[in-house]
């Protein structure tokens, strides 16, 4: 087992850290982790300042901040206390923005009881493990022909590529866009319009000047597309989610194409990037320890708990944000009705209370408590399931198909405090098999 | 004598059961809930009222 690169927590101050720094977000994981080992320890519920908005109105009144939850046991007790701890403020955004803002993008993320347990009781009906029976038979299928494509691309130059293009991106959008019916001519656009979304304010994926409208831009074409395929499907239904979506009804209730177009963004974010990133950065940490690439790759029963493993290690999605509805006391922790809250899972993930060695990879780990995909709660991952498989295939398919990957260069990261992701890491494929 | 049941139209697979009651709950490769002890041991019956609690698709309920 190796470790990552560790940093001395004692060489830098603590009333220096700041996470509203986007530069922070830019750091590489080791230092970061080194930050939130520090936090963890001294200063569980750290308040940070609001972080300013590129775009944003600067006459506008700064936010009340954030209080940065580091610790498992204080992440679990609020998220799972959603009438005290709601998120129908804001999940996705420490900036309070119009509620039909956060809904339009963040669907039932950003809502609470009963308005989220109406949707999500509806997408739940086609999200059983009996309704992705089809999706999942496919994954395989899919897995295959993006890793035969990424070969053949890169024979026919000089055996190079680029994991995040080639591989990690196609690989989930396409098992989503299958999912959902999306056609092949919409299927760029889909992926742009993503990328635009969770950019996290990094100018290379967005618009530097102006963020917030190129956001705007990008959910309006997402939503033009779903709204367009769920009405051909109300009038030609197949066999595909959007088809389900539009004519599931749960005590007689059915979604509307915008509920179903912001369930569409809700998936394309929650889906499509979180996945791309565990493939890249579980690749890359691959590459990082050797002998325990070796020893899954010669070993399928390891899957489960690999794919565990690489979750908890990389913790795709950041943070989620939850604001109090009332005065409280959490774990000791006094708060005001209205305080924001930042649940770091990627801290809570390398908790030393529950994970022996926190910051080592080691894919045999059980048990592995990790709030990766959410903690406990309502608004727990409703795709965990599918992830698991996508990244289970995804992993074995490379080992059989592409024995011979080698990661050649420093991942480019994205900057942003919410995603954990890679813009670009470039591989080679040596031919030796 | 309390009994498990599982809402299977409403079952996602999710594990947050099995992360509560690992001995009672296993969700298996192909997401489907597999219920090893459906009527639970007194000790086990605190993890699973919290998995029924915490359910994210609340398709569990204990018939106490």
């Amino acid at each position: 087992m190796s470790v990552n690169t560790p940093v001395d927590p004692s060489q830098f101050d603590i009333e220096a850290i700041d996470l509203s720094d986007p530069d922070f977000w830019a750091e590489p994981p080791a230092a970061r982790h080194a930050v939130f080992d520090r936090l963890r320890a001294e200063r569980p519920f750290a308040h940070f300042a609001e972080p300013v908005m590129v775009g944003a109105d600067p006459e506008g009144e700064p936010g009340p901040g954030y209080f940065a939850v580091t610790r498992h046991a204080d992440l679990d007790a609020i998220s799972s206390q959603p009438l005290i701890f709601c998120s129908g403020k804001g999940a996705v955004s420490i900036q309070d923005i119009p509620a039909d803002l956060n809904e339009f993008y963040g669907s039932m993320i950003s809502m609470d009881d009963p308005r989220h347990a109406r949707i999500r009781r509806i997408v739940s009906k086609t999200f059983t493990p009996r309704m992705l029976e089809q999706v999942i038979d496919s994954v395989v299928g899919i897995v295959d022909d993006v890793l035969a494509e990424a070969r053949r691309k890169a024979e026919a130059g000089d055996g190079s590529l680029d994991v995040v293009a080639d591989i990690a991106a196609p690989i989930p959008l396409r098992i989503i866009c299958d999912m959902m019916g999306v056609p092949e001519e919409d299927r760029a656009e889909v992926l742009a319009a993503s990328n635009v979304i969770l950019a996290g304010g990094d100018p290379e994926l967005t618009d530097p000047v102006d963020p917030l409208g190129a956001l705007i831009n990008a959910g309006i074409t997402l939503a033009g597309i779903m709204e367009r395929l769920a009405a051909e499907r109300l009038a030609r239904p197949t066999d595909d989610l959007t088809t389900a979506l539009v004519t599931t009804e749960v005590d007689g209730e059915k979604l509307s194409h915008q509920e179903i177009a912001s369930f569409f963004i809700l998936l394309l974010v929650a889906g499509n990037e979180t996945t791309r990133n565990a493939i890249s950065q579980g690749l890359h940490v691959l590459s990082e320890n050797p002998e325990q690439r070796a020893r899954w790759m010669a070993d399928p029963s390891l899957d489960k708990t690999a794919v565990e493993e690489i979750v908890r290690y990389i913790s795709p999605v950041t943070w989620m944000r939850r604001t109090a509805t009332q005065d409280g006391e959490v774990n000791g922790h006094a708060f005001k009705d209205g305080d924001k809250f930042l649940l770091f899972y990627s801290a809570a993930n390398r908790d030393p209370e529950l994970f022996a060695d926190p910051h080592v990879f080691d894919l045999t780990r059980n048990p592995n408590p990790h709030v990766g995909f959410g903690g406990h709660g309502p608004h727990f991952c409703l795709g965990a399931h599918l992830a698991r498989r996508e990244l289970a295939v995804t992993f074995r398919r490379l080992f059989e198909i592409c024995p011979d990957l080698e990661i050649t260069g420093e991942p480019a990261r994205l900057r942003s405090s919410f995603v954990n992701g890679l813009k670009r890491l470039p591989a080679r494929l040596t031919g030796e098999r | 004598m309390s009994r498990v049941e599982v809402d299977r139209d409403r079952c996602v697979g999710s594990g947050v059961c099995e992360s509560l009651a690992p001995d009672v709950f296993e969700v298996d490769d192909d997401g489907a809930l597999m219920v090893h002890r459906p009527e639970p041991a007194a000790d086990e019956l605190d993890g699973v009222r919290d998995a029924v609690q915490q359910c994210p698709a609340r398709a569990l309920a204990l018939a106490e």
